[in-house]
């Protein structure tokens, strides 16, 4: 039957669906998290346990800038963590000379911007395979300078000492920074995910040469994808740096932008709470887990490998598949295809389902 | 049409949403979480119980798992053989594997200090690592002692009162009487270097030309190869092609060391024309390399070949544990440190925070495996260091035998510490000479 092309990029965040009992069930969970998250410091959480969480959302947050260019426009980047070490550098640099907090921010913002620009100038050409190498180029370059130029970065040794503003020096403030800039981030990068501009991105990673005969200049959505991912990934990067104090080449290395990836596949492509599972996996097992077991690689490892064998959309978007399907064998009355269709994801092409390509002309 | 009013309202019900949480937010931040306050002091008080509990920070994983495992094992020997006590007061050891990434050595650290209530943290082993979690445990006022990282700034431009290298020197004190003995002692008139190209080979070899040159010697050219370097014959003629009277050779420890003299013993060059520092030779590079090297010479701040009862007891004691094995320079610091602060706290009784980094600052250990060292005023160990060569011993081992030593080193190569200090770092540009 019609329905029966497979699309197994299976990638859509909340609110393209119909369906708007499902949508506020989702909406009011996100709402309990967040109160939860909010409330933690509260809950008699001790100053580590905030802490610990802090870390998790700012690789959370970085999760999610590597999530939205996967997901929105099918471009894997393997140079996050060098945008993100940017920022940071930049800040470690600013606070080196001296500089106090908003101008650290500046400077900060500033190579994020020229980092991102480079990034989406020189992969704007490319997609695919050879947009990983040239994105996992560009992340050793970031990687290389941090190590040589020692007069600037303190090479190896990095720069410590770096402060954040005074009036987020408590933990607990400092915690409710990274969580509002998590959820701004996060909200901001689903509502362009859901704008028209979101849409033409789905139409370049869908067809790039249908969207190029329709007229959409392709090269200019892909840079302004990545400047916009470049822009929350740098946010990530500072706020990381206020975080630990500290910056060393270690932060640029290609293992922190495989992590990412690795988070973005754990929580699963395109989902909006995808990079924060993800974080809190990779987090916790790196930070907690490793205190108890001594193989813990190896645990990361076979969760990675467990997920990608039996759920292949990640843990997000599986739960999300597993809620609709349920939703759909409650409503038609046709167990039997349901059942048949059971490892199809929900095409692209099924009646119900117009989704991403709504809004072109 | 549908899904688009469907969007709209839905966005309408995110705006809500967020306005809802941020509003709630804020009334939440207006007054702090119970125990945020008082929570920075306690740590700290953990004094009179009669037990030290040490948070001991190591990669046992990832890159550097054999460096930071040895680091572990050199630690837990000392306890082991003197059962984990200094007097009445008890040893008790948390272990934590931080990968070689600083930002879990940070989290591992803060778990260390705010869960554990540990009263010290020893380690980590990296550089990178170890500034970062220094400069946390001196803000929470819990010491930190380092039995192997090299970084110069370490106890230098980062240096504070709660931080003491305890199991090793830096890269350029290390290596800095070893240019002096090779222009005089050595013989030595022309020297050209290979380094590792980055922070520690910068530091190795800076410390190298400026012993070397300011008794005269002249270093004719400087050259750097990238860590992950494996084949060295293009360096090896690029040496012979200088045609200095030695060749300075500082690698980080691992495949360096071996891969570099198969290339030069291959060519047929003279091992005696050869010096490195204390990693390009260590025992990894000695037993891989066998009898080939004997007659190799060091520099460096630990000698297993020393004739004293220290570092007897201390070799027999680890051949035991590990199967018959000669201890290097990880295995040695984790060593050192504990019976550094076994001999302290013994003296002193229990101390802590920066009690005991001053009371060890303030000690001189006679007889460690070191041989006698003290402690300046930034907390970095002052001692003696050896010239070494390659000797096949009793039992069949290969040990590196001092043939010279350098008693009371220090880490300011000669300078006033503040004119030190206001030196850029050294790199490929900058070896510290005018």
């Amino acid at each position: 039957m019609s329905n029966r092309i497979v699309e197994t990029r299976t990638v859509r965040t909340f609110g393209v669906q119909r369906g708007g009992r499902l949508r506020l069930v989702a909406l009011g969970l996100l709402g309990l998290l967040l109160l939860v998250a909010a409330a933690l410091p509260y809950l008699g959480a001790s100053g580590f346990l905030v802490s610990l969480t802090t870390t998790i959302l700012i690789a959370a947050t970085l999760a999610t800038s590597v999530n939205f260019l996967a997901g929105q426009v099918g471009m894997v980047s393997l140079g996050h963590a060098g945008i993100a070490a940017a920022a940071a550098y930049g800040a470690g640099w600013a606070s080196k000379q001296g500089m106090d907090p908003a101008m650290q921010a500046l400077i900060a913002l500033g190579m994020t911007l020229l980092v991102s620009l480079i990034f989406g100038l020189l992969s704007m050409r490319t997609s695919g395979i050879y947009f990983l190498m040239v994105t996992l180029a560009v992340g050793m370059l970031i990687y290389g300078l941090a190590f040589r130029l020692s007069s600037i970065t303190g090479g190896e040794n990095g720069i410590s000492g770096i402060s954040r503003p005074a009036w987020m020096d408590s933990y607990w403030v400092f915690y409710y920074v990274v969580l509002a800039a998590f959820v701004l981030a996060t909200a901001g990068l689903w509502i362009v995910s859901n704008s028209p501009f979101g849409a033409s991105l789905q139409g370049v990673r869908d067809s790039e040469s249908r969207m190029r005969s329709l007229g959409y200049g392709v090269r200019g959505y892909r840079v302004g994808a990545f400047m916009m991912s470049g822009t929350v990934a740098g946010l990530a990067g500072l706020l990381g740096v206020w975080h630990t104090h500290f910056v060393s080449p270690s932060t640029a290395g290609v293992d922190r932008s495989i992590h990412l990836i690795v988070m973005v596949i754990l929580g699963g492509i395109g989902t909006l709470l995808g990079p924060l599972i993800g974080a809190a996996i990779v987090v916790l097992v790196e930070n907690v887990l490793s205190s108890h077991v001594d193989r813990w690689p190896t645990v990361l490892g076979l969760i990675f490998i467990l997920v990608i064998l039996f759920a292949r959309a990640g843990i997000a978007g599986s739960i999300r598949r597993l809620v609709r399907r349920m939703r759909d064998r409650a409503d038609t009355d046709l167990p039997a295809q349901a059942g048949i269709h059971q490892d199809i994801p929900v095409s692209a092409t099924t009646p119900d389902a117009p989704g991403n390509g709504k809004d072109l002309p | 049409m549908n899904s688009m009013t469907n969007t709209a309202r839905g966005r309408r019900h995110a705006v809500a949403c967020l306005s809802l949480v941020a509003a709630a937010a804020m009334a939440l931040t207006a007054c702090a979480p119970p125990g945020a306050e008082p929570a920075a002091d306690e740590p700290a008080a953990g004094g009179d119980t009669g037990t030290l509990t040490v948070g001991y920070i190591s990669p046992t994983t990832g890159n550097f798992a054999v460096a930071g495992q040895e680091m572990v094992d050199g630690w837990n020997l000392y306890w082991d053989l003197n059962g984990s006590k200094a007097d009445d007061i008890e040893i008790k050891t948390i272990v934590e594997d931080d990968a070689g990434n600083p930002e879990t050595s940070l989290t591992k650290a803060r778990k260390l200090v705010e869960q554990d209530k540990v009263d010290i943290i020893v380690g980590p082993l990296i550089a990178n690592t170890a500034l970062a979690v220094a400069e946390y445990t001196a803000s929470v006022g819990i010491p930190n002692l380092h039995p192997v990282a090299a970084s110069d700034d370490l106890t230098q431009r980062n240096a504070n009162d709660l931080t003491v290298r305890t199991g090793s020197m830096g890269g350029s004190q290390a290596n800095y009487p070893g240019g002096e003995w090779a222009a005089t002692e050595g013989g030595y008139d022309t020297a050209v270097t290979l380094c590792a190209d980055y922070a520690f080979g910068w530091e190795s070899c800076a410390g190298f030309v400026q012993g070397f040159t300011q008794n005269g010697g002249e270093v004719l050219e400087q050259i750097w190869f990238p860590n992950s370097t494996t084949d060295f014959s293009t360096y090896v003629s690029q040496i012979q092609a200088v045609d200095a009277d030695v060749v300075y050779v500082a690698t980080a420890g691992g495949a360096p060391g071996p891969n570099f003299l198969n290339a030069y013993l291959d060519l047929g060059l003279d091992l005696d024309k050869v010096l490195t520092n204390c990693c390009a030779a260590d025992q990894g590079t000695l037993r891989a390399m066998g009898d080939r090297i004997l007659g190799l010479k060091s520099i460096s701040y630990w000698a297993e070949g020393r004739d004293s009862e220290a570092v007897a007891e201390f070799i027999e004691a680890y051949k035991e544990f590990s199967g018959g094995k000669i201890p290097g320079a990880y295995v040695a610091g984790g060593y050192m440190t504990a019976s550094l602060v076994a001999s302290v706290l013994k003296e002193k009784g229990l101390v802590t925070g920066s009690d005991l980094v001053e009371a060890i600052a303030d000690y001189t250990f006679e007889d460690s495996i070191f041989g006698r060292v003290s402690w300046d005023d930034y907390n970095q160990m002052i001692g003696p260091v050896y010239v070494r060569e390659v000797e096949k011993l009793d039992d069949g081992n290969l040990y590196n035998v001092p043939i010279a030593t350098m008693e009371d080193v220090d880490q300011w190569l000669g300078r006033d510490p503040e004119a030190a200090m206001q030196q850029p770092t050294y790199s490929q540009d900058f070896q510290g000479l005018e």
